[in-house]
């Protein structure tokens, strides 16, 4: 007998002019096929990213001191957005599949399994992604105002593999319980 | 919610029957009549009273429609709330449905007497249940549209006293054969009379009359005091509202007592545990019959619903769970086997009970637990469909799936769930306090309408796909069908709740049109979405809607849909490029398919940004672009950078930052195509380029057989473009730059157009916007994009070098100097300083050190306080202008042609100030060379004119001793007579001053004073003044050195008309100095004219009083000839001018300096206008100093010392008057 628990299905990162920054994305397990396979498609997973903005937005007026927004809204019963901002307002929003991957019921690391998930539990995970971001930026070659431009629109996205490699570590690497990554 | 029978998920409430208030409601008893035929008949409860008529009853009518209306609202039922009930409005006639179902006709008599049961239990044979049904709504619907808790009538009491006893008595045998009715037919309905009084009760009838009868009536029925209610007649309507409301609060209570009364019967038959036995058993079918866990699923579900009429939200939650339990569990719907339509019956109970127990949890605010709910039953129904049904993998389990999640939608809306309404703009609800800090699955946060409709868009879209694989021989008709093949359909289509196979995708025909379904699904969402501000999840459902109407192909619908989303950029300038590439392509198929060329056109253009993922087989053509796409004129397009992106980058720089009118700039356009490789090079027709400032466009037209330079890779192409001017006649403000050039842009190619741009005109000039056109066969282009991009480095590239230089940023702006001014300008002689009261002229020449001729205009502006008159002269050109405040000029002064390296001369002449004071004048030549003149030069001379006084000068006025005789009161012989008409000598008494002027040049040069007067401007009426004396100066005049004092003495004569007069005589003077410049030494020229001219130059004085009546002293010297030893000889005069009779004393001190005689002490009368004189002869001792004659003058009356005032030759201090002693000549 084996259950599902949450996985990363999509990570990614949103500059201040509201343009997509990086977008990861992680298979999931599919049942069916018995084969991990992204829950979405690329498109798809970009319009999920855009519209948490709206969510983003829409908090930001009562805003919350921490930057950590928590979850966002639930797109289905599958999936669900959660949220954080950093001081600079680039923005890192991590989709959770709540069933992306299986284990066997009764394993060890299955912390409760089919019980859904906290807020807090999501906290490595923009902890990492975080100073993934700052490596980026401590790189003298990456220049933010090209990503970001001020008071203009639009921006390059993040080309680094480093930081690419970083992400697909993080959103491999997560489960729920994980508390450092 | 719609395919839910109806009734079954009503809010119940309890249902009052309100029978008496008009005949109108008496219609429909048919139907129970048809209905007796297998049921038996209904309890008909009749009354042969006439309905209430009137105002009263059509009131009272419409506020029970109004309790109605409020009785079927699905939100919580609150404490504050009195009372919701449904309320049903009969005539006289009402017809409850039977209470035993009756036996059909059909069957053989029975040898015992049959067990009747109701008709809506599956004992009955007539009932659809029977034999082995759980339960159906319409056992609900009785409950809460047929079998009232309360059963109103409404009476009158009637006023009138003959027929009151008849009445009362008719009403109550009426009210107890309703009674009696109702208590044989089973049914516990309360029965309760109300009983209206009329206006004319309330005036005759005492309140113990009233009381009387009422308990007669009460007593005569039997009826409870609590269910007899009498309302006087009321006022006004809202009093009857009042007394009803409160009538109805208390039924209330009734109907509840009646709702638990059934609850408790429902509970006692399931504690029985027994199967009660069918009326018949049954024959057909399987002939099985419900066992004991189908009971007690039937008696759970009827305590539920009581419970539920009840409003007891916890006791219904308990009742209904339990009930779902045993559906659910393995006794019930585990062993109806799933072809039998008893299979779906459950699944519906199933349905019915969840959405009931979901509405509690909304109404307890559980919403979090309520979405588990959901989740749960969803869970379970797709575990025993596909344990036990027809698997979950088929269109119908979609179908469910779609109806479950807008079932939640609905209930949000219609239970008005707090605080997620669309005001609230919140979108997902935090759990409530019982599951606070437990570990909840996201979407178990409830959240808003907009998702569930989401979710249910999104398994409408599973059910098509699902529809769409159904075979061919499931899609027919089934009578076309052979038999076998309807039956396997049967048994493989889960037809819960929706179509069968040749329904839903038939194989002729339309079917279920899903895309409409889907589309009306997302356009809930859509609008949920939207209120909260949640614009980009709106524009996502925009884009699904839009992809399901292309499926519709109703293409104006796509593009009304998507147009706002690409008019107002949205992802695109946020740079979501997947996401806006996939709205262009859905957009421009709509447009494509709607002939809208121009939304065609723009997307091209669009898409050829090799940004843009590259589709393939596209022919990435501009010139394709509208093949295939019918339009009946030549589209002529306009877009522009705002709003639709380009794939062609421009930049515009100058080479420089400042330039000068005159000159030439060089300037760089650069165009750079980022096309995707495979793209057809696009030919421009022609660029322009146009700016701001003034500047003119430049056109720049294709030429094909121009030179293209041909680079290759990465490097640009720089190719020079000579621009030609064009004038056009009309208007100069057509007047444009052309060039010619290569005009086509290779994909992935940068081409840099580089010109040289004359500048005519100074400013800032910045490159705006460049306009490139593009002609097809079938269409023409115009795309503009903007080049004022503030802060862009601009770059300049360099043939032959692929990375431009980074000249500076803001390269498009350009600074136009003016051109430099090579005219000279310059003051001819000027003075060192200029003074009031001369005339200023000021000569300017005018040098051309230009390389060409020019003509002048000249410009003369003067700014001070107050400007005079003035004249400009230039040869034959003069301008003159009058004197005007703060600012004068003379513009557009012609000068005509001035040859190269040759000058002019043009003179200014200032009229003279009358006051030191300021004058600022700006003399600018406005001019352009004949071999340019388009580029106008202007060149300034400022001149800074200080006007100051050329004197300055104090006064002193002293009095002077008149040596004439004063006029006599009494003499007769001056008087004269009047009638000859002739001014008339001055009569008064006169006075004699002296006026000493010190005046002193400020000039900074000598001047020559040819002449000094003292004018006399002004005397009170009644006096006179003449000036008696003045220095005299020769012809040649009295040089004045600067800063230093002269002294200039004038006697004045001051004389009053008449003696009469007793005013003292204010005199005004002004002191007038005639000057001229001195002659220069080296006047060639006859420029003397001006400088030979006298200026006079005027002071004023002030203002002195004299003639005053205050009596005075006068001390005069008078030397004696040296030869008599320096005798001296002192005047003292004593004038009176008062009317009074004064008396003086005077002492004379002896001195050690002289010797006098006269009277050491004596005592002076003077009559009233007269004087005397007393003389002392003094010998001084002493020589060449001053003596002090101790002389003391005293008022005898007033023993007052006067002043004695000295005059010539005297001086006087604080201790007394000084005589000079003159040095005894030598020898």
């Amino acid at each position: 007998m084996s259950a599902a628990i949450p996985s990363v299905a999509c990570l990614g990162v949103i500059g201040r002019n509201n343009n997509p920054l990086h977008i990861s994305i992680f298979p999931s397990y599919d049942p069916l096929a018995n084969a991990f396979t992204p829950i979405r498609n690329p498109l798809q997973f970009s319009l999920l990213l855009s519209s948490t903005i709206d969510v983003f937005d829409l908090r930001s007026k009562n805003s919350t001191a921490s930057g950590d927004y928590g979850l966002l809204h639930a797109i289905d019963d599958r999936l669900a957005a959660y949220g954080f901002e950093t001081n600079t307002g680039v923005r890192m929003v991590c989709i959770v599949d709540m069933r992306g991957r299986r284990v066997e019921a009764g394993g060890s690391g299955a912390v409760g399994v089919g019980a859904g998930l906290r807020d807090a539990e999501l906290k490595p995970v923009f902890r990492a992604m975080q100073s993934a971001y700052v490596r980026l930026l401590q790189n003298p070659f990456y220049d933010p105002d090209e990503h970001a431009p001020l008071g203009g629109k639009g921006g390059k996205r993040i080309t680094s593999k480093k930081f690419g490699d970083a992400m697909k570590r993080i959103g491999e690497a997560w489960t729920p319980g994980v508390t450092t990554l | 919610m719609d395919g839910y029978p109806l009734g079954s998920l009503d809010h119940n409430v309890p249902l009052l029957v309100v029978s008496g208030l008009s005949s109108s409601h008496d219609q429909p008893e048919p139907p129970p009549k048809a209905k007796g035929k297998a049921n038996g008949e209904g309890v008909l409860l009749r009354s042969d009273l006439p309905p209430l008529e009137g105002k009263e009853a059509s009131f009272l009518e419409s506020f029970f429609e109004r309790v109605n209306e409020r009785g079927k609202s699905w939100t919580v039922m609150t404490r504050e709330e009195p009372y919701r009930v449904r309320v049903k409005t009969v005539g006289r006639t009402f017809t409850l449905p039977p209470r035993r179902a009756t036996l059909p006709e059909t069957i053989e008599p029975l040898t015992t007497a049959p067990v009747l049961h109701s008709p809506f239990s599956p004992l009955s044979p007539s009932s659809a249940l029977y034999p082995d049904g759980l339960m159906n709504a319409e056992w609900i619907r009785k409950h809460q549209e047929e079998v009232p808790s309360v059963f109103i009538c409404f009476h009158t009491l009637t006023s009138d006293p003959k027929t009151a006893t008849l009445q009362d008595n008719r009403l109550k045998a009426d009210l107890n054969g309703i009674r009696a009715t109702l208590l044989e037919s089973g049914y516990k309905t309360r029965l309760v009379v109300i009983i209206l009084g009329d206006q004319e009760a309330r005036a005759t009838l005492t309140a113990e009359v009233i009381q009387d009868r009422l308990e007669y009536i009460r007593r005569g029925t039997g009826l409870d005091p609590k269910s007899i209610f009498y309302i006087p007649s009321q006022d006004t309507q809202v009093e009857l509202k009042r007394v009803m409301d409160s009538i109805l609060t208390l039924l209330y209570n009734t109907a509840i007592e009646y709702y638990r009364d059934l609850g408790r019967h429902a509970r006692k038959k399931r504690s029985r545990g027994v199967v009660p036995q069918p009326t018949l058993p049954p024959t057909s079918g399987t002939s099985q019959t419900l066992s004991l866990p189908d009971w007690n699923f039937r008696y759970d579900f009827k305590s539920a619903i009581f419970a539920e009429f009840r409003q007891e939200i916890d006791a219904a939650v308990r009742s209904f769970e339990q009930a779902y339990e045993i559906l659910l569990g393995q006794d019930v719907l585990d062993i109806i086997p799933s072809w039998s339509p008893r299979w779906n019956e459950a699944r519906l109970l199933a349905d019915i009970i969840s959405i009931r127990c979901l509405r509690l949890h909304l109404w307890m605010g559980q919403t979090s637990l309520a979405v588990r709910r959901w989740q749960a039953h969803r869970d379970r129904i797709g575990d025993f469909v596909d344990r036990r049904g027809r698997g979950t993998n088929n269109y119908g389990w979609q179908a469910w799936e779609s109806r479950w999640a807008t079932v939640m939608a609905n209930l949000i809306e219609l239970v008005q769930v707090p605080g997620l309404g669309p005001m609230t703009m919140t979108i997902y609800l935090p759990p409530e306090k019982a599951l606070f800090g437990e570990r909840l699955q996201p979407w178990e946060l409830l959240h808003h309408t907009g998702y569930w409709y989401r979710i249910a868009a999104r398994h409408l879209g599973a059910r098509r796909a699902l529809a769409h694989r159904i075979p061919d021989d499931d899609r027919g008709a089934p009578d076309a069908s052979p038999a076998s093949r309807v039956a396997s359909k049967a048994i493989r289509y889960d037809t819960y709740m929706c179509p069968p196979p040749h329904e839903e995708y038939p194989l002729d025909g339309t079917g279920v049109n899903h895309a409409q379904l889907i589309i009306d699904c997302l356009l809930n969402a859509r609008s949920q979405f939207q209120a909260r501000k949640q614009h980009r999840i709106a524009a996502e459902i925009s884009l699904e809607c839009a992809r399901e109407m292309a499926t519709m192909k109703s293409w104006n619908e796509v593009l009304a849909m998507l147009r706002p989303l690409w008019e107002d950029k949205s992802f695109r300038s946020e740079w979501w490029l997947d996401i806006s590439e996939d709205i262009l392509w859905v957009m421009r198929r709509a447009a494509a398919e709607t002939g809208r060329a121009d939304i065609v056109v723009a997307i091209d253009w669009e898409l050829m940004d090799k940004r843009y993922t590259r589709k393939q087989n596209w022919h990435y053509d501009l010139g394709k672009s509208l093949d295939g796409v019918s339009s009946t004129v030549k589209p002529f397009i306009t877009i522009s950078d705002d709003l639709a992106s380009s794939f062609v980058a421009a930049s515009f720089a100058f080479r420089s930052k400042e330039g000068r009118a005159g000159e030439t700039c060089l300037a760089q356009l650069s165009l750079k195509s980022d096309a995707h490789q495979v793209a057809t090079p696009v030919t421009l027709a022609s660029i322009r380029i146009e700016f701001e400032g003034h500047l003119k466009p430049i056109t720049i037209v294709h030429d094909s057989s121009a030179p293209s330079t041909n680079s290759s890779g990465e490097s640009p192409s720089v190719s020079a473009v000579s621009l030609t001017e064009r004038l056009p006649e009309s208007n100069e403000k057509d007047a444009y730059l052309t060039g010619t050039c290569d005009l086509t842009l290779k994909p992935g190619h940068r081409r840099v157009l580089e010109m040289d741009i004359p500048l005519r005109e100074p400013g800032q000039v910045s490159a705006s916007r460049v306009i490139l056109t593009y002609k097809a066969d079938a269409f023409e282009l115009d795309y503009t994009l903007s080049l004022s991009e503030l802060g862009k480095v601009g770059a300049w590239y360099v043939h032959g070098l692929a990375k431009p230089r980074l000249s500076r940023p803001d390269g498009h702006i350009l600074q136009i100097q003016p051109r430099p001014p090579k005219m000279k300008l310059a003051l001819v002689e000027p003075m060192d300083q200029y003074y009031a009261n001369e005339p200023i002229p000021l000569r300017i020449s005018l040098l051309n050190e230009e390389h060409d001729a020019a003509n002048v205009k000249l410009d003369v502006r003067i700014v001070g306080k107050t400007i005079p008159r003035f004249r400009v002269e230039a040869g034959e050109h003069k301008r003159e202008v009058d004197a005007a405040e703060e600012e004068s000029q003379v513009t557009g002064l012609t000068l005509g042609r001035v040859a190269s390296s040759s000058s002019m001369e043009v003179s200014i002449h200032l009229d003279p100030a009358p006051a030191p004071t300021v004058y600022d004048i700006e003399v600018q030549a406005d001019y352009h060379l004949e071999s340019d003149a388009a580029t106008p030069i202007f060149q300034v001379l400022p001149v800074h004119l200080n006007v100051v006084n050329a004197f300055e000068a104090n006064y002193d006025l002293m009095p002077r001793l008149h040596p004439d005789a004063w006029p006599s009161l009494f003499d007769y012989e001056d008087v004269q007579d009047l009638t000859e008409g002739e001014v008339i000598p001055a009569k008064g008494l006169a006075q004699q001053w002296c006026l000493v002027c010190h005046y002193a040049s400020f000039a900074t040069e000598e001047l020559d004073v040819v002449g000094l007067d003292l004018l006399v401007t002004g005397v009170t009426p009644g006096g006179r003044c003449q000036v008696v004396n003045q220095p005299e100066f020769s012809a040649d005049g009295m040089p004045v050195a600067p800063q230093k004092m002269y002294e200039a003495r004038f006697d004045l004569v001051a004389q009053k008309a008449t003696l009469d007069d007793r005013h003292p005589v204010a005199i005004d003077l002004a002191f007038a100095v005639r000057w001229r410049r001195r002659q220069r030494q080296r006047q060639q020229q006859p420029t003397g004219g001006e400088s030979g001219t006298v200026n006079v130059t005027t002071m004023t004085v002030g203002q002195y009083m004299v003639l005053g009546t205050e009596p005075r002293v006068l001390a005069s010297v008078l030397h004696s000839s040296p030869e008599q030893a320096g005798l001296v000889r002192l005047d003292i005069t004593i004038e009176n001018p008062s009317s009074h009779f004064l008396t003086f004393g005077l002492a004379m001190e002896p001195s050690d300096a002289f010797a006098f005689s006269g009277p050491k002490q004596t005592t002076m009368h003077l009559l009233p206008m007269s004087r005397r004189t007393k003389t002392y002869r003094l010998l001084p001792l002493v020589r060449g100093v001053f003596i002090r004659p101790g002389l003391v003058v005293r008022d005898k009356y007033f023993q007052k010392v006067l002043r004695v005032i000295p005059t010539e030759g005297m001086k006087i201090d604080k201790d007394g008057l000084l005589v000079w002693v003159p040095l005894a000549p030598e020898g």
